[in-house]
C-alpha cells in the first residue's frame, strides 16, 4: 500500500472514539510509569498481556503505542524537576534539565523537553511511515538464511553492547536461548528440556519469565537496599516558559537529536542511551554558550530528549518490517503480535494494514495527547513520586501475580516466578544484562525454525548460511561485532601487561 | 554504580556450567541430526548448552583473574548499596508465598499476605493498616481482572466460594 493512503486509512481507524480512547489510556499509563521507579513500559505492556486478550488487536496496540511513547515523556518530568530519572534514556536530560529547575528555569526545560519530545517523535514517525513500507517490501525477497543472519546479529550485538561484560551479555543470551527451547519440538513433536512437566510442555510463559526477571527481580534488590531519598519538588513557580532565545538555541538539537535517534534505535542493540549520550556530546561540542554546560544549558535538554523519543520511533521499523526486536519492549511487543496470532514482518502489511496504519497514526496522535498531557500537567505527575514505597512494590508484586496467575492457573508458573525473581536479582547485583535473556527467549525459537528451514532447502550444506550476499554480509557483520572488540581488548591488555610490576 | 573487587563469586560460573551440563545432557537424549531439516531436535540444545559449559568456564577463569562486579543502579536504594538480608528474606518470602497457599487460599488472600510481606520488606511496621490495605487492593485487582475475563480463581477456593 502506498504510505500516504495507509497513512490516511490509518488516521481513519486511529480517530474512531473508542481507539482514541485506547490511545488516551496508553499515553496516560505511559507517562505515569515513565514517572514511577521500579516498573517500564517493557513490563507494563507484559503485565496487561492477559488483559488484552479480550480486547481487539488493533486497540491493543494503539494502547501499548501509547504506553510506550508516554514513558518517554513521563521520564523526562522526573529528570528535570526532581533529577530522578524514571528511564535510561532520560539521563543525559537529567544532567542540565535539573540544573535548569533549580536555577528557576524548570518550566523552559519542560518546555523544550515536551516541544522536542513531540517535534521528534513526529518526525520519527513520518520516517517510520515512509521507510516501513520499502522495508517491508524488502524483507519479501529474505529468504530463511537471511532471517537466520539478521537474527544471528541481534543475537550477538544485544549481548556485546548491552551490559559491562561481553561473557556475561552471551551468559544473559544462553540462559534466554535455553529457555526458549524448553517445550515441544514443533517439527519433530518431541519433548525438549521439560523434564517430565506437563506444564512445560507448550514452552516456557514468556510473561511469567518477563514479569519476573524486571518486577520480581527489582522488588527483591530494591528491598535488599532500600533507602529512600525524599524527592525534593523544584519549584515550577515563577518560573519562565521558553523565550525566543531559548526557541532559538532549542530548535537545531531537536533536530540533530531527531538524526541520531531514529537511525541508532532502528540498530539492533541501538536502544536510547548511545543516541542520547551523543547528542548531548555534539550540543556540548556545537553550543555558543559552553559555559553554561553542566549549569543548565537548555540545548543539553532539547538536543538528548529529542534523541529519546526518535529512537523510540526507531525501534519500530525493524520490529514491523522484519519481525526483529532490537530492545525489551520491542520484544514484548513482538510477544504481543504472536499473542494474536500475528507475525510482523512484510505480510502483516497486507493481511492486518488496518493494525499496523491505524497504529501507525496512533503514534501521531499519542504525541498530540501527550504534549497536551505533559506540559500542564507535569506539576501533577511528579505527584506520583510520593507514592509510599511499601505500597508501590507491593502493588506491583500484586500486579506481577496478575499477570503470572493470570495466564494459566499453574503452580509451575509461580514456582518459576520465584526462581526467576531470584536469578533477575542475582542478575542486577552482579550486573548481567536483562535484555538478552529477553531477547533469547523469544527470538531463539524464531532463529531455530529459519536454520531449519535454511538448512532444509540446502539439503543439510552449511554453506547455504552464507548463500545470499545479504546472509553472507550479515553473517560477517556479526563476526566483527565479537572479534573487534575482542581484538582490541587484546591489543589494549597486551600493550599495558608490561607496565604492571 | 558500586564497585566490589574482592568478592569471587564462583558460585555463578559453578551454576552457569552445572546449568549447561543439565541442557547439555537433556540434549544428547534427542536426535541431533535430521534427514530433511539438517538438523533435529537436539542440535540446538546442545549448542546452547554446550555455549554455556564454555561461558561457565570462561567466567570462572575471569573470577579467578580478579574481574569486578559492579551492582546495577536504581532507584531508591541507599547509595552505599548495604544489603539488608532481613529485608531481603521479607521480599523473598512474599515472592514465595503463592507457591504455598495460592490454590488453596486464592488469589485475594494470597496476595494480601504478599502485599504485607513486601510493605514488612520496605520498613513498614503498621501491620494490621497493610493487611487491610492489602486486601482491599487485592480484592480490587481480583474483581476487575476477573470482568476482564482474567481467570485468577475463586474467592477462597478452599471453602469453594
Amino acid at each position: 500500500m502506498d504510505p500516504v493512503a495507509g497513512l490516511l486509512h490509518g488516521f481513519s481507524v486511529a480517530l474512531q472514539p473508542q481507539n482514541l480512547l485506547w490511545a488516551f489510556v496508553g499515553t496516560f499509563m505511559g507517562t505515569a510509569i515513565g514517572v514511577l521507579p521500579g516498573i517500564g513500559p517493557a513490563l507494563t505492556i507484559a503485565l496487561l498481556l492477559p488483559v488484552t486478550v479480550y480486547i481487539e488487536p488493533t486497540a491493543a496496540f494503539i494502547m501499548f503505542a501509547g504506553i510506550f511513547y508516554g514513558a518517554m515523556y513521563g521520564g523526562s518530568t522526573t529528570s528535570i524537576l526532581l533529577n530522578t530519572p524514571g528511564e535510561s534514556g532520560s539521563m543525559m536530560t537529567a544532567l542540565e534539565g535539573n540544573k535548569m529547575a533549580r536555577k528557576g528555569r524548570g518550566a523552559a526545560a519542560l518546555c523544550t523537553a515536551a516541544i522536542g519530545s513531540f517535534v521528534a517523535g513526529t518526525i520519527g514517525t513520518l520516517c517510520l511511515t515512509f521507510l516501513a513500507p520499502p522495508i517491508a517490501e524488502l524483507a519479501f525477497v529474505f529468504k530463511p538464511q537471511d532471517y537466520f543472519a539478521l537474527m544471528l546479529l541481534a543475537f550477538l550485538s544485544v549481548s556485546v553492547v548491552m551490559g559491562t561484560s561481553k561473557v556475561r551479555g552471551f551468559i544473559s543470551l544462553f540462559l534466554g536461548l535455553s529457555l526458549g527451547v524448553v517445550g515441544i519440538d514443533k517439527l519433530t513433536g518431541l519433548q525438549r528440556l521439560t523434564f517430565g512437566v506437563p506444564d512445560l510442555m507448550d514452552g516456557v510463559e514468556m510473561t511469567v519469565v518477563l514479569v519476573s526477571l524486571f518486577a520480581v527481580g527489582e522488588t527483591l534488590y530494591v528491598a535488599s537496599r532500600f533507602g529512600l531519598h525524599k524527592p525534593n519538588l523544584n519549584p515550577l513557580a515563577g518560573g519562565i516558559w521558553m523565550t525566543r532565545d531559548d526557541w532559538k538555541r532549542s530548535w537545531k538539537p531537536w533536530l540533530r537529536g531527531t538524526f541520531f535517534g531514529f537511525p541508532i534505535g532502528a540498530l539492533p542493540a541501538g536502544g536510547a542511551e548511545i543516541p542520547t549520550f551523543l547528542s548531548y556530546t555534539v550540543e556540548r561540542k556545537l553550543t555558543k554558550h559552553p559555559e553554561e554546560f553542566g549549569h543548565g544549558a537548555i540545548e543539553g535538554v532539547a538536543g538528548p530528549e529529542a534523541a529519546n523519543n526518535a529512537a523510540a520511533a526507531g525501534v519500530l521499523v525493524p520490529l514491523l518490517t522484519l519481525g526483529l526486536p532490537t530492545s525489551a519492549t520491542a520484544a514484548i511487543l513482538l510477544a504481543a503480535f504472536q499473542n494474536y496470532g500475528l507475525q510482523p514482518g512484510p505480510m502483516l502489511f497486507i493481511n492486518s494494514g488496518d493494525l499496523v496504519w491505524g497504529l501507525i497514526a496512533s503514534l501521531y496522535v499519542g504525541n498530540l495527547m501527550l504534549l497536551v498531557l505533559n506540559l500542564p500537567l507535569a506539576g501533577l505527575w511528579v505527584r506520583l513520586l510520593f507514592i509510599p514505597r511499601p505500597y508501590l512494590y507491593a502493588g506491583i508484586l500484586i500486579f506481577s501475580l496478575v499477570g503470572i496467575w493470570g495466564v494459566s492457573n499453574s503452580w509451575v508458573d509461580l514456582a518459576m516466578m520465584f526462581g526467576v525473581g531470584l536469578l533477575g536479582y542475582v542478575m542486577r547485583v552482579y550486573d548481567f544484562p536483562i535484555a538478552p535473556v529477553l531477547i533469547g527467549l523469544i527470538l531463539g525459537p524464531m532463529a531455530e525454525v529459519q536454520l531449519r528451514r535454511a538448512l532444509a532447502i540446502g539439503q543439510g550444506d552449511w554453506s547455504i548460511l552464507v548463500s545470499t550476499p545479504l546472509s553472507a554480509v550479515l553473517m560477517a557483520v556479526a563476526a566483527l561485532i565479537v572479534i573487534i572488540p575482542a581484538a582490541l581488548h587484546w591489543h589494549r591488555t597486551r600493550r599495558i601487561e608490561p607496565l604492571e610490576p | 554504580m558500586t564497585e566490589r573487587p574482592t568478592e569471587r563469586p564462583w558460585w555463578i560460573a559453578a551454576g552457569t556450567v552445572a546449568w549447561g551440563a543439565i541442557v547439555l545432557a537433556k540434549a544428547a537424549e534427542l536426535p541431533q541430526f535430521d534427514q530433511h531439516a539438517g538438523v533435529g531436535p537436539g542440535f540446538l540444545p546442545s549448542a546452547i548448552g554446550l555455549g554455556l559449559v564454555l561461558l561457565g568456564l570462561i567466567l570462572a577463569w575471569q573470577i579467578h583473574r580478579g574481574v569486578s562486579f559492579e551492582e546495577q543502579g536504581a532507584e531508591d536504594i541507599n547509595e552505599s548499596h548495604v544489603v539488608s538480608y532481613g529485608a531481603l528474606g521479607l521480599a523473598a518470602a512474599a515472592c514465595a508465598l503463592p507457591m504455598l497457599t495460592m490454590k488453596q487460599l486464592g488469589f485475594v488472600l494470597t496476595c494480601t499476605g504478599c502485599f504485607v510481606l513486601v510493605a514488612a520488606a520496605f520498613k513498614s511496621r503498621r501491620w494490621a493498616l497493610n493487611a487491610v490495605i492489602g486486601f482491599a487492593f487485592s480484592l480490587l485487582c481480583w474483581w476487575l481482572f476477573r470482568r476482564l475475563g482474567v481467570q485468577l480463581g475463586g474467592f477462597l477456593p478452599i471453602a469453594g466460594v
